[in-house]
Order: structure tokens, then C-alpha cells, then sequence
């Protein structure tokens, strides 16, 4: 093993700048690999992040314009969701439906304390809202069961908007506001990136409503889904059960406004699987150049070593020694080079991510490689090497002991 | 008897077939100092090529020691080359990158020998060639003179059965010359076999048997 090192160092050190040149073409398609597949695997962890918020399970439904005449009705009636719709659902579409719940919109309500006030308007919600609204929780709880059931006066605000109520250094956790005129405990916080509104129970707004029983917006859980083609059939009959209910045409795609967010992440997840094979696709054609690079350098090195190797067979060497000698020594080459594309790579990934740590970008997260990765290219690098080497060392093979010997 | 050649043909193809080596027939002894001398183009380099399991011929047997050399595969001839012959070129091809002490012990490397134990066996030749203190030298350090005494030191390494020289003398001087010549004289008494290709008269003089070969054929 000593010696086979000894070689390989001494025909590097013959041929310092070829080495050095096609050293530099392996790094350069490692480093690229793994530069583009760190940042990409970031880019998928920012998806799914952001996914994991949201509830990927449910489909927003809200009311829109009838724009075909049906059922005698004439063309564009405005469609307007209600309470019953829920329990409608509920029973019509049970194999795909596993909750209804809905959201009751006020934006002209003013949200007030004796510090300043608020213009957002709220919403009347259920417990799911947070997840499928894809907000997180920043202190205290969100709306629950019981808030419901007793219709109780509490509200959760925006991190930003409590700061404006309350000032920045206030947990403002058990603290009151005034919606409208009546009073509303505080019972926490969330974090959204650009909403902002203020949430209540749904009975409570509902109580508040005056006796109408519209409903802005119905979020339903689905399940039993495998697929686009599931997901697509389930919103077709969600469009069936109300156009049945509410007399339009179930084709008409503009009567009801449907936010897929199961079919949303399966096209999603499906473009991330296209963009990170890309990736490979890309990383592994740069690596090639650099491969046949080594090839290149090998070749010379066989014809260099023409008569070295005419000797060494005159004084017994096995061809298979040969063989081993030259293909170890490509493998080497781009393994020693690889690591360094490997390691430099990895340091730029790291600096990508902690850049995308500080300037907070929720697109990137964890942009670097697992050690599963790393090991793969590890292999890949080594096969690779060996390839590159095969050619030039079945060449040597041909080579006769004599011709080689007067080589000169 | 340690190589008898009966009826050896050799032609190299071409438009224009060569027939370099014509019925062959040639017997040498363990022990014998033999030179085989003839004009540049006799076909005495072929001889020894084939001698040295480096050529193969067209017809005729080769035995090599009691072992038919013929219609060998690479590996076998290989190990043939590593066990039973030992070479010495003219220009010494010795390894460049490699010091006195690594290039006679390469031989052994292909047995698989342990590091260790070649090169002790090694240092133990360079000390018989009084070439112990250039062990660790780059044959580009070394005359001409020490280079043949490391390329023979690594020929006698493997102990093979026959030490077939290629104009072991083309590259030196006269005085350089007279010593390898004696190294050869020495080894012999020592009982070697030793066949020596040269065109030098004053090389074929010191060894016992001259083997004149000219057109491809033994004149005497």
C-alpha cells in the first residue's frame, strides 16, 4: 500500500501543473454538485417548512359568482356560503370530508385600546384555522373547543398588532380590548408573514352578526385522498353537493372559489422531486468534464510511462498489476481532488445558510447535505475514478513487454 | 541442460515478411558464460528476446530450465520473467523516480513480498555490487558504471536461472566496460549461467562460448 502511494505521489509530482489543472476541473464539478444540491435541498426544506405549517389535508372553499344560467336561474348571481353548508357536507361528502368548519369576516369593526386601535377587522374561527391559515402560535393558546362552545369574549391578535396595543414590553396575555364596543380578553398570539387579522370564537362572531347566517369563507379536512387525480375528484363533488344546494352549475369553475391545498402540495412536492434531479442531472454532467479530464491525463500518463511499464513487465510484472496501478492512481487523483470540491463546496453551503439564517429567508432553510449525500458522492467519486482510469489501463495491457522496452 | 532451442523460426508480418530467425537450434548449460555476437540487424536481439520469455516464435520448442516456453498467457510468462530470468539492459532501465534500493527490490514487489524483507534482500545485492552506500540515490545520481551494477544487482535479486545481458557494456567506457565485464566473470565463477548479447569482440573474448549468429542463423 506504501508503495502504491509512493507511486501515485511520484507520477503527481512529474506532472505538477496537468495534475493541477485537471485536479482543479474535478473539484470544480464536485464543488458545483454539492453547492446546487445543498442549496436546493434548502429550498425544499423552506417548502416543506412552510407547508408544515399549513394543513395540507384541507381545501378552502369560499362563495363566488355563478356565471352560467342554470336550473332557470340567469348568469351571474352571486353565491353566498351559510352555516348550513357545513352540516350539508358534512353528510353528503363524508367518504372525502372529515370537518367543516368556517370563518366569519368583520373588517369594519374597530379593534381598540385606550393606547390606539386597530382596523384589520377579525374573524369568527374554529381551532383549525390556525394550521390552515398556516400561522403560528407566538404566546399564549389559539381559540379552542370551549371557546366555542361558550361562545366566549376572547381574542387572539398578531404579534405586531399587539405591540401596537399594548406597547412593545407588555405581555399582552389576559390583558382586555375593546371590539367595538365590547370587551374581549386577550388569550394569544400568533405570527403570519402578511396577515394580520384578529381572531375570535366563530360562535361569538356568529352571536354578533345580527342573525344573518353567512359564512365567508368553509374550510373542510379531507381524507382517504391518493393523488392529484383524488384530490381533484374530491373538489369536483364538494362543487356537486353545493351546486346542488345552492343552484348552479357544478362546471361552473367561478361560482365557488376553491383553494386545493392538498392538490397545492402534491405539485409542489412533485416540482421539488423534478428541481432536485435536475440538480443531480447538472452537478453529475459538470463532474463528467471533469472525469474525462482525468481520463485525458491518465491516457498521457500510460503513453509517458510506455517504456517504465515495458520494464516493469520485462521484470515480471503481471499485466493485472498494471491494471491496478493505473486504475488506483485515477481513482486516487479524483478522489484527493473530489474531497476538496467536497470540502470547499460545503463551506459555501454553510455560508449560503447561515446568510439565509440571519437575513431570516423562510424559502431556505438548512441548506446543506446529509452525510447520506456525502456519501453517495463519496462512491460516486471513486467509481467515477475508476472509470476514468479503466480506459487508459486497458490501453497499457495492449502494450508488448518488447515494443514497450524499446520505447525509448 | 538449462536452454535448448530446437528449430526456431521468427518473422515479423509486413508487406514484406522478415524472417529474422531461421532453424534455431542452440543448447547452453547451468553454469556457462556465453556471448551471442552479430552484426546490428543478425537477428541476435530477437534471440534474446525470445530467451527472455519477452518474444514469442513462430516455430520450432524452447526449454527454458526443463519448462516448454510456448503459448504462454501473460501471467504465466510474467511469473516466468520474475522466477527464472534475470535482465540487464543496455541502458540499465532503471526506474527514475525510484532510488538504487527501491529499483532492485521492485522485482519482489510482484511476488508480493513484504516491504520489509525486499528491501533487506535488496541492501544485501547493493552490498555484493559494492553499491551499499548509493542505496538511497536517484539513478540520475549515479554513473553509468553504478547504474549496471544497481540494473544487475536488480536482475540477480529474484535468483533466476539465467542472467541474459543486452549489450550490457553499449553505454559505458572502456574502464567501466572491464569492470562490469569482471562483475559478469565473477558471478559466473560463482555459477551463474550468463548469456551475454553483444557486437563488441573484446566483450565476446572474456566469456567462455561465442555464439556467432548472422542472417538469422548460428554460423558457429
Amino acid at each position: 500500500m506504501i508503495d502504491l502511494i509512493n507511486e501515485i505521489l511520484a507520477t503527481l509530482q512529474h506532472n505538477k501543473l496537468r495534475t493541477a489543472l485537471t485536479g482543479f476541473a474535478v473539484s470544480w464539478g464536485i464543488f458545483l454538485l454539492i453547492v446546487l444540491l445543498s442549496v436546493s435541498q434548502g429550498l425544499i426544506n423552506g417548502m416543506e417548512t412552510m407547508f408544515a405549517a399549513h394543513d395540507t389535508e384541507s381545501m378552502t372553499i369560499t362563495g363566488g359568482w355563478a356565471h352560467k344560467p342554470y336550473d332557470g336561474l340567469s348568469e351571474d348571481r352571486p353565491i353566498t356560503l351559510r352555516d348550513r353548508d357545513l352540516a350539508i357536507l358534512k353528510s353528503k361528502n363524508g367518504s372525502t370530508v372529515t370537518s367543516a368548519t368556517a370563518r366569519i369576516n368583520s373588517d369594519t369593526i374597530i379593534i381598540s385600546t385606550q393606547k390606539d386601535y386597530l382596523s384589520d377587522g377579525f374573524s369568527g374561527v374554529y381551532p383549525s384555522e390556525l394550521r390552515s391559515e398556516g400561522a403560528t402560535l407566538e404566546r399564549g393558546r389559539f381559540i379552542n373547543e370551549a371557546d366555542i362552545r361558550s361562545e366566549r369574549r376572547v381574542i387572539v391578535l398578531h404579534k405586531k398588532n399587539a405591540e401596537i396595543l399594548f406597547g412593545k414590553h407588555t405581555d399582552p396575555v389576559g390583558l382586555q380590548v375593546k371590539v367595538g364596543e365590547l370587551s374581549f380578553t386577550i388569550v394569544g398570539t400568533y405570527d403570519h408573514e402578511w396577515n394580520k387579522r384578529s381572531y375570535i370564537p366563530y360562535t361569538t362572531a356568529r352571536s354578533m352578526s345580527g342573525g344573518s347566517d353567512k359564512v365567508n369563507r368553509i374550510t373542510v379536512g379531507v381524507k382517504n385522498l391518493n393523488g392529484l387525480a383524488d384530490g381533484e375528484k374530491a373538489e369536483k363533488a364538494l362543487r356537486q353537493t353545493l351546486g346542488r344546494e345552492h343552484r348552479f352549475d357544478p362546471t361552473d369553475s367561478s361560482a365557488l372559489w376553491i383553494w386545493n391545498r392538498y392538490n397545492q402540495h402534491l405539485a409542489t412536492s412533485s416540482a421539488m422531486g423534478a428541481v432536485q434531479f435536475a440538480v443531480w442531472i447538472i452537478g453529475l454532467l459538470t463532474m463528467l468534464s471533469g472525469i474525462v479530464g482525468v481520463s485525458n491525463i491518465m491516457f498521457v500518463s500510460v503513453r509517458e510511462r510506455t517504456h517504465e511499464i515495458g520494464v516493469r513487465r520485462a521484470i515480471g510484472a503481471r499485466p493485472l498489476a498494471i491494471l491496478r496501478q493505473i486504475i488506483l492512481e485515477s481513482v486516487a487523483i479524483t478522489t484527493i481532488f473530489g474531497y476538496v470540491g467536497i470540502i470547499s463546496g460545503l463551506l459555501v453551503a454553510n455560508t449560503i445558510n447561515s446568510l439565509a439564517e440571519k437575513g431570516d429567508w423562510m424559502f431556505l432553510k438548512n441548506a446543506t447535505i446529509d452525510i447520506a449525500i456525502a456519501l453517495q458522492v463519496t462512491v460516486v467519486l471513486i467509481v467515477a475514478g475508476a472509470l476514468a482510469g479503466l480506459f487508459p489501463a486497458l490501453k497499457s495491457l495492449k502494450i508488448k513487454p518488447v515494443e514497450a522496452l524499446r520505447d525509448e | 541442460m538449462i536452454i535448448e532451442l530446437k528449430d526456431i523460426n521468427k518473422s515479423y508480418p509486413g508487406a514484406v515478411p522478415l524472417h529474422v530467425l531461421k532453424d534455431i537450434n542452440l543448447s547452453i548449460d547451468k553454469g556457462e558464460l556465453v556471448s551471442i555476437m552479430g552484426a546490428s540487424g543478425s537477428g541476435k536481439s530477437t534471440l534474446l528476446n525470445i530467451l527472455g520469455i519477452l518474444d514469442n516464435y513462430d516455430s520450432g520448442e524452447y526449454l527454458l530450465d526443463g519448462v516448454l516456453i510456448k503459448n504462454l498467457t501473460e501471467n504465466r510468462a510474467a511469473d516466468l520473467r520474475n522466477y527464472m530470468i534475470g535482465f540487464v539492459f543496455q541502458s540499465f532501465n532503471l526506474i527514475n523516480y525510484k532510488n538504487a534500493l527501491e529499483n532492485v527490490a521492485l522485482p519482489l514487489f510482484y511476488r508480493g513480498i513484504s516491504r520489509k524483507k525486499r528491501n533487506s534482500m535488496a541492501m544485501e545485492q547493493l552490498e555484493r555490487m559494492g553499491m551499499a552506500d548509493r542505496a538511497t540515490h536517484l539513478p540520475g545520481e549515479l554513473s553509468g558504471g553504478q547504474r549496471q551494477r544497481v540494473a544487475i544487482a536488480r536482475a540477480l535479486i529474484t535468483n533466476p536461472s539465467i542472467l541474459l545481458a543486452d549489450e550490457p557494456t553499449g553505454a559505458l567506457d572502456s574502464k567501466t566496460s572491464k569492470e562490469v565485464m569482471q562483475v559478469f566473470r565473477d558471478l559466473n565463477a560463482e555459477g551463474r549461467t550468463i548469456v551475454i548479447v553483444t557486437h563488441d569482440p573484446g566483450v565476446g573474448e572474456q566469456t567462455n562460448r561465442i555464439i556467432r549468429i548472422s542472417d538469422g542463423r548460428i554460423v558457429s
